[in-house]
């Protein structure tokens, strides 16, 4: 479910956590990997991604939301 | 449970492009203000993720006759405008656009006034392309320069009022568990749309909306209980886009609606335009219905045939009107929109309508101030009427003496023991359950289909409904706290969508009257009113006048 946290990359920054109006990421503790609270709240802002200076969050869009095309 | 208080001239409710406007405009008038987010205002609202049209009038762009714009402003999908409104939305666009251009956000398309989309051919367009995707940060270090105190993580949850001037509001934290009162001399709602209220067409997903599921009509319900004047609640409207990815901004597309054999379903476009997009969209409101009915559904947004130019254009547009999330989707899955059409969508119903606001940003209450999606205004509406309003309560603000009010009044009592109760029940609904059983009830008996008898006996059942979730509803933390509360406000509007409802005994717009199939004439420069009075839910019609 979105967002997708690679934690190679991430350096527990929390700019994600506190950029978050949905509060996806509620009550993570700070200095730790973003925690996915309320995955089905997300509103795909794309805010968070663009927030993370380590380009480490991707939102993976639901299979109930992918487009449908020719 | 943790209790503070703060003091302002100016209370912003949302901090929005509305409010923070509003603060900005407050803030340099001399106003002490404040500004109470739910989120953080940095990334908060409709137009956090970036927007690409305002609907404005620059003279030396669009000819010195400002009346063709009054007129476009007077009216929007289906509702009325106050005729006042409109006309000092025009007169005032200019110097909000400039403004904004000055402050960093880009105004201009390669050094020019561009106007795109939301109109048609021959039409007067009113809809400036610009460079969106910045504005949130630019206004909010506008409104710090100046002052502004941003109070992050924080909702409204009611006003306060002595006698019949509003004095304040109640804060909730939405992380900690705390309750701040902030005395205010005016209140400035900005608090946008309502989205929640009705079930989004994509299964299992109730954040799948094409505005933020966390603008859940506050603003509204708390104007309404505080005895504030709402207006148009009953007219149902409908947006379209992607199919099952909700986004706002169908203009930004630059391509031909057509149905499944590759026909245009339209009379205005056959290739891709950049000047109008497909004004089809907009001007056929049962167009997903007609075509699945005759069989030669889906209906596709066709890009293909444009050109190299073009769809730069289209692409530089999307990522400003805050389609990055959706343009990174298409690249990992490799979906070219030069190579395929994709199916567009009906999404679910929304009420457009909401506090009734002058030209003056005043509401019907002294020291209330309502802008931008509190009213179907869109960004522009924002932008322009937070500015206004923001002026004129600091204006109030200085001739108003400080009130009394002090942190253990009684209604700060009464909604600590509420939250409290939500917080503390051993069993009982969260707050999904409760928002899916007013989602059904909405779709089911106050949909765009709608009867006499199915109204009452939906406004019946909600009463029940609400009844309930004042004594079941449970939260294990903050989070879902703020999302009960949410759910509250939600059902006081859907309540008022039944009662407005009811009272119109005609078909108009989306309104589907089976009972009143005739658009009665005599209503067509009417509005429909609603507000409490001594507890008890008021209609009343009124004419706008010339």
């Amino acid at each position: 479910m979105p967002p997708v946290i690679d934690k190679g990359k991430c350096k527990k920054c929390s700019k994600c956590v506190d950029i978050c109006t949905e509060d996806v990421y509620f009550d993570t503790p700070k200095g730790n990997f973003p925690v996915i609270t309320y995955p089905e709240a997300c509103w795909y802002c794309n805010c968070c991604v663009n927030e993370c200076p380590e380009g480490a969050i991707r939102l993976r869009i639901p299979l109930n939301m992918t487009l449908v095309y020719k | 449970m943790n209790q503070s208080m703060y003091e302002a001239d100016v209370l912003c409710v949302g901090g929005g492009i509305a409010g923070l406007m509003a603060a900005i405009r407050a803030a340099e008038s001399g106003a002490k203000v404040i500004v109470a987010e739910k989120g953080n205002a940095l990334a908060s609202g409709a137009g956090r993720a970036g927007n690409d049209h305002f609907q404005c009038y620059i003279p030396e762009a669009q000819g010195p006759d400002i009346k063709p714009f009054i007129q476009k402003l007077s009216s929007f999908r289906g509702q009325l405008r106050d005729k006042k409104v409109a006309q000092v939305w025009a007169e005032t666009s200019s110097e909000i656009v400039k403004l904004w251009d000055r402050w960093g956000i880009p105004m201009k398309y390669n050094g020019q006034w561009e106007f795109a989309g939301h109109g048609f051919p021959g039409d007067k367009l009113d809809h400036l392309k610009y460079s969106g995707k910045n504005q949130k940060p630019v206004l909010h270090r506008e409104a710090q320069k100046r002052g502004v105190q941003i109070v992050n993580w924080v909702m409204i949850v009611d006003l306060l009022k002595e006698g019949d001037t509003i004095v304040g509001a109640i804060g909730l934290g939405t992380r900690d568990d705390k309750v701040t009162v902030f005395k205010a001399k005016t209140v400035i709602l900005g608090t946008g749309f309502v989205t929640r209220l009705y079930p989004s067409p994509i299964n299992g997903r109730i954040a799948n909306v094409n505005f933020p599921p966390t603008v859940t009509g506050d603003g509204r319900a708390m104007a309404f209980r505080a005895g504030a004047e709402l207006v148009g609640l009953d007219m149902p409207y409908k947006h379209q886009g992607p199919k099952y990815f909700a986004r706002s901004g169908q203009a930004t597309w630059v391509g031909v609606i057509k149905d499944a054999e590759g026909k245009p379903l339209g009379p205005f476009i056959t290739k891709p335009n950049r000047r109008y997009g497909d004004p089809v969209l907009e001007k056929y409101p049962t167009l997903f219905e007609d075509v699945a009915a005759s069989g030669k559904g889906p209906v596709y947004m066709d890009c293909t045939d444009i050109s190299p130019e073009d769809y730069e254009y289209m692409v530089y547009f999307m990522e400003h009107e805050g389609y990055t999330s959706f343009l990174n989707y298409m690249s990992e899955e490799g979906i070219d929109l030069r190579k395929t059409p994709v199916e567009f969508g009906r999404y679910e119903i929304r009420i457009n309508g909401g506090i009734n606001t002058n030209e003056k940003a005043e509401t019907s209450l002294k020291g209330l101030y309502a802008a931008g999606d509190e009213l179907f205004g869109g960004i522009a509406n924002a932008a322009i009427f937070g500015w206004i309003a923001g002026e004129n309560a600091a204006k109030f603000a200085a001739e108003k003496k400080t009130s009394s009010l002090d942190k253990s009044h009684a209604f700060v009592e009464e909604k600590k023991a509420l939250i409290h109760a939500i917080k503390t029940r051993e069993g009982g609904a969260d707050w999904k359950e409760a928002n899916f059983a007013l989602q059904q009830l909405m779709q089911d008996y106050a949909g765009s289909i709608r009867s006499e008898s199915m109204l009452n006996a939906g406004l019946t059942h909600l009463r029940r409904l609400k009844e309930k979730a004042h004594h079941f509803l449970v939260a294990r933390n903050q989070w879902e706290l703020v999302r009960c509360l949410e759910v509250l406000n939600l059902l006081d509007l859907g309540e008022l969508v039944f009662v407005t409802a009811l009272e119109r005994k005609e078909t108009r717009g989306g309104n589907v009257r089976r009972d009143y199939p005739v658009t009665n004439p005599m209503l067509d420069k009417s509005r429909l009113f609603v507000r409490k009075v001594n507890d008890k839910i008021v209609t009343e019609w009124i004419e706008i006048k010339d």
